[in-house]
């Protein structure tokens, strides 16, 4: 039985890492981005958010279990793996290590991001507003990190969706493969855009 | 460039150290990396000068279709046969597989991937060998599709060159996964479809992949690997859903022998 | 039953898969892992006439172009037997899943070969030897799975055992890895061990190929019959390490054999056998390619060599049919075979001598079969193209039933009998090996094969001339006491590949003297025996099989009738279509019975 049971948590661990933590990635750099209309905007689209009923729940069940789920599994995934990009110089293997390395720089952003960002806020009861984010990104070393972690996060994704699909047999050939590597490249360079462009909202 | 600078990471049995040892070799046309170990046997003497024991290593046929004589060159699995020297960059360095248990210095033992074969139960179950008559026919678009994967001579490239296949995984590696594909494939083998899917689908199975893709660029037999694995990943999918969504199958009353 | 079968290539996978399946339980051993074997060399096809191209072929057709080929040396129930088996063991293959090339009907494809006017050759792609190969393994298998076979991978041969009755009762091998020898009692045992290539150096044949258990049982008593018939391949790639096979499904494909002359491309076979053109004999395709390069000195540059071209045909078409063997041109030659016509010369290529046995694969040891390579049976003088998969495929079958019915007229099971005579052996071989060890010569064996090669290769095989195969005889003599002073250079007592090295050697000197003997003895030319003294092929006096016994002092030769009961010989011609000479034959026939009744 513990075959299936390889079998059924490696796949729904793939799958988690698209429904739902991938859309929750793009429904939250949406909502980021309601900073470029200004602080207004921003405020309405986040208090909108916090405004729907049973808001924690919602969180813990669709996005704080499944991301639980993806990155401590997944952090298993990376522990067994052995990588060698210096002696295979192949773009795929690059893509491959890329891939790994993106999966442990979001994990870290992401827990320290949810911590300052909304754990603390429980604890301390401070409203999230445009002026908290913009006082906590005025730290250059805040700004750098989330950077990174931002960009981390959205080549994980792109490129997790370009693998999700090889994953589930979706695209097969060569052909397909190349064909969605063009459309994640595309999806990697639109969201990384988009997502800078909110963070610029920030500090102008 | 008369002579060749050669290293190679030397092992004397299982349990023991690994050491380099340096070995110049005179250089002749058309050489090979097999030419260079066996001038090696003929003149056991290394690069300081000292008197050495001549390297171990495996080979067969020499023509890449036994698959005896891979190892690691330059930092890429692959035949040594076929690796000529006038195509390498120097020093040529030599090592053992790593993904394999070393038996003496350039030789492994790759009887695991035999082993897998078993686990995804490779072979055509014939009835016998007696005379059945002519086997079923097969579109020759089918066999163009299944041919390449039955070249496949267990060298073990896709395993060294594949990041999950490692001492904390299980992982059986393409080369089974692809054996199962061609014999799910041909009309006899593919009445056993579903017990080689579950077999890949199982543990250390097709989803310990992780789509570096390594395994085709190092493929000797140039084997579509990928597109291969992708399609038995959506073969264990369809496989997964309907076998739950079915059931298993319930033996039909009428199976039952009468009186 | 307790079966030991030495070797897994075809041979010894199909030998044991047909005793498994009549209950026998078997230990396979082999000296490579056995889907490594050497069969995977073997690139052409195998023959079989299925007859479905409308030409009107036969078995009978098969069996008599093979014994034509052979030039009469062969015992011809077991060729017609052979023959007439093909098509089903073709058809078996196909049942175990062999990928072989289709038709656009999804049959069997078949493509020509030499010393046939028919497509009589099924094939896969250009590694049909590897895909009969892994169909053999994977059955194998299954039966190792099932429990009935125990493998033993990476075990050298070393000796039968025989007990005071003279029966065969099992063997002694050797792990390579750990060095243990150990006694592998048995009701029989089958060798499946393969050809003899190492002897010559660079040839087709793997470099397992060094023919050790076949001389260790030669000198254990078994005959060792017509070792002189040495097939040289016409067409390979000259290498430094081996020669590579270019299959003859090249020329059967449309290939052309040409070296230039006046500026223009000479057609030599298709000129001097206008019949048969370029898919003659092998025998006489490496005569005919010698002849240019050696005594017309038109080879390519001066050198030993000459175009083998399929420029002309579409490339991709050849390529889909010759993928394995362009490969292997580009990979090694570094030219593209489809732009610039190949460069080739014959190498040697197979044995068709070895252990005699009866028409059950028996040799004179009772208990002891062989089958495949090793033993004599099928080709006489000379082998036909794709006869091989065929020969070994047929030889472990029949080896794999007759040994069973061995076993249930034995009278005393090995089980009953004394462990003593395993031990004994033992240790006759574990001293044996203990004398390699202690060799601190200053010779390296390894630069003595390479003189034996050298010899071996120039003067033993497509032109042999008395005088320099006397000095050849007297060559390796001289070896063997050179021997005595080598310096075994690795006294590890783990996975010591220079050791087992070492006995090969010695074993293959005494096959070298088996070899060369018999050749100073036949004197006439067949098949692939060619003497220019003696140009002409002597029915009256050498349609005979030569068998030679190992004595300490040398090799000892005696000659044994062939079995004609089936068809007469005819004069071996590839200048005119087989149909015609017989035609011809049987005109002159006619006409001298209409002679001897008017005399009447």
């Amino acid at each position: 039985m513990s075959q299936t049971y390889h079998y059924l948590v490696r796949r729904l661990h793939s799958f988690a890492g698209i429904f739902p933590v991938g859309i929750f990635l793009l429904m939250h750099l949406f909502i980021n981005s309601f900073a470029l209309r200004g602080e207004a905007a921003y405020n309405r689209a986040v208090g909108f958010v916090n405004n729907i009923p049973g808001l924690v729940y919602l969180e813990i069940l669709l996005i704080g279990v499944p991301i639980a789920f993806h990155a401590l599994y997944g952090l298993w995934v990376t522990y067994v793996t052995k990588t060698s990009i210096f002696q295979y110089y192949y773009f795929r293997n690059w893509m491959f290590y890329l891939q790994r390395l993106t999966a442990v720089i979001t994990l870290i952003f992401v827990v320290w991001h949810v911590w300052v960002l909304r754990i603390v806020r429980v604890f301390t009861g401070t409203e999230m507003t445009f002026l908290t984010v913009q006082a906590w990104l005025a730290n250059p070393l805040y700004l750098t990190f989330y950077i990174i972690g931002l960009l981390a996060a959205v080549y994980h994704f792109s490129n997790g969706l370009w693998s999700f699909l090889v994953t589930w047999g979706i695209t097969i050939g060569p052909e397909s493969q190349r064909l969605t590597l063009y459309v994640c490249t595309v999806i990697f360079i639109l969201l990384g855009i988009a997502g800078i462009n909110s963070v610029y909202a920030f500090i102008r | 460039m008369s002579e060749i600078l050669v290293k190679i990471k030397r092992q004397d049995g299982p349990k023991s150290k690994s050491y380099w040892e340096e070995f110049k070799v005179p250089l002749k046309t058309n050489m090979n990396v097999i030419s260079i170990l066996m001038e090696i046997q003929k003149n056991p003497v290394n690069a300081k000068g000292q008197q050495t024991v001549p390297v171990v290593w495996d080979c067969n046929c020499l023509e890449e279709v036994c698959g005896a004589c891979t190892m690691v060159i330059n930092g890429v699995p692959r035949q040594a046969c076929a690796a000529l020297v006038k195509d390498l960059k120097q020093p040529i360095v030599l090592r053992p597989l790593t993904k394999f248990p070393v038996v003496r210095d350039l030789m492994v033992d790759r009887n695991v991937m035999f082993e897998n074969l078993k686990k995804i139960q490779g072979w055509i179950p014939i009835d016998g060998t007696y005379d059945l008559g002519p086997g079923p026919r097969i579109a020759p678009a089918r066999r163009d599709e299944a041919y390449p994967i039955a070249t496949c001579m267990t060298c073990g490239c896709c395993m060294e060159a594949c990041p999950n296949v490692n001492s904390r995984t299980t992982y059986i590696g393409p080369a089974a996964i692809a054996q199962a594909k061609l014999f799910n494939t041909h009309p006899t083998g593919a009445m056993n479809k579903e017990e080689r899917l579950d077999a890949v689908a199982g543990d250390g199975g097709i989803v310990d992949c992780g789509n570096a893709q390594n395994c085709e660029r190092v493929c000797p037999k140039l084997i579509p690997l990928v597109s291969i694995i992708a399609e038995m990943n959506r073969e264990t999918v369809f496989r997964g859903f309907t076998r739950w969504l079915k059931g298993k199958p319930q033996k039909a009353a009428f199976d039952e022998p009468i009186g | 039953m307790k079966i030991v079968i030495v070797g897994g290539g075809l041979a010894g996978l199909l030998a044991t898969i047909r005793a498994c399946e009549k209950g026998a339980d078997v230990d396979l051993i082999s000296f490579v892992p056995v889907k490594r074997s050497h069969s995977v060399c073997a690139q052409g096809g195998i023959n079989g006439a299925v007859n479905t191209k409308g030409e009107g072929d036969s078995p009978w057709n098969h069996f008599d172009d093979t014994l034509l080929g052979g030039d009469y040396l062969a015992n011809q129930p077991p060729v017609l037997g052979m023959c007439e088996a093909a098509p089903k063991i073709i058809y078996l293959m196909d049942r175990m899943g062999v990928m072989f090339t289709r038709t656009g009907e999804g049959l069997l494809d078949f493509r020509r070969f030499g010393g046939t006017l028919v497509h009589r050759t099924a094939f896969s792609g250009s590694t049909t030897g590897q895909q009969l190969l892994y169909g053999l393994d994977e059955q194998v298998r299954r039966w190792e799975v099932e429990g009935k076979v125990k493998k033993y991978e990476e075990w050298d041969f070393l000796s039968a055992v025989v007990d005071e009755d003279g029966t065969c009762r099992g063997c002694v091998a050797q792990d390579m890895k750990t060095m243990e020898i150990r006694a592998f009692p048995s009701d029989a045992v089958i060798m499946c061990t393969g050809g003899i290539g190492a002897i010559f150096g660079r040839t087709t044949n793997s470099v397992i190929n060094t023919g050790s258990p076949l001389s260790s049982l030669y000198q254990q008593g078994v005959y060792y019959a017509n070792p002189e018939m040495i097939q040289v391949h016409p067409t390979s790639i000259p290498g430094d390490d081996k020669c590579r096979l270019i299959s003859e499904g090249v020329r059967g494909d449309g290939g052309r054999l040409w070296v230039p002359k006046d500026g223009k491309p000479w057609y030599f076979m298709e000129e001097w056998y206008p019949a048969y053109g370029n898919l003659v004999s092998r025998d006489v395709a490496s005569r005919g390619i010698y002849k240019v390069c050696r005594e017309l000195k038109m080879g390519l540059d001066g050198k030993d060599m000459v175009y083998l071209d399929v420029t002309h045909l579409d490339p991709e078409w050849i390529e889909k049919r010759q993928h394995g063997v362009l490969e292997i041109y580009r990979k090694f030659a570094g030219e593209e075979p489809t732009k610039v016509p190949m460069k080739v010369f014959p190498a040697m290529h197979y044995t068709m001598g070895g252990m005699w046995v009866d028409y059950d694969q028996m040799t004179n040891i009772p208990g002891l079969f062989a089958a495949g390579e090793c033993e004599y049976q099928y080709h006489g003088a000379n082998r036909l193209g794709a006869n091989s998969l065929i020969s070994c495929l047929y030889g472990g079958m029949v080896a794999g039933d007759k040994v069973l019915e061995y076993g249930k007229k034995l009278k005393k099971n090995t089980a009953d009998v004394s462990g003593k005579i395993f031990e004994a052996e033992v240790a006759r071989q574990k001293e044996k090996a203990d004398k390699i060890y202690q060799l601190n010569g200053t010779e390296n064996p390894y630069k003595l094969k390479d003189i034996l090669n050298e010899y071996m290769t120039n003067n033993v095989t497509v032109i042999r001339y008395e005088k320099t195969m006397k000095e050849t005889d007297e060559k390796i003599q001289e070896l063997m006491a050179r021997y005595k002073n080598i310096g075994v250079c690795d006294t590890g007592g783990w996975s010591n590949r220079t050791a087992v090295f070492i006995r090969h050697l010695w074993n293959m000197f005494e096959l070298s003297r088996a070899i060369t003997g018999g050749a100073l003895l036949r004197k006439e030319s067949r098949g692939a025996h060619y003497m220019p003294e003696y140009p002409d092929r002597d029915d009256e006096n050498w349609l005979k099989t030569i068998k030679a016994k190992w004595t300490p002092d040398g090799p000892e030769f005696s000659l044994e009738d062939i079995d004609l009961s089936l068809i007469k010989p005819r004069v071996r011609r590839y200048d005119v279509r087989k149909d015609e000479v017989m035609k011809e034959e049987e005109k002159e026939e006619k006409k001298e019975a209409a002679a001897t009744a008017e005399e009447k």
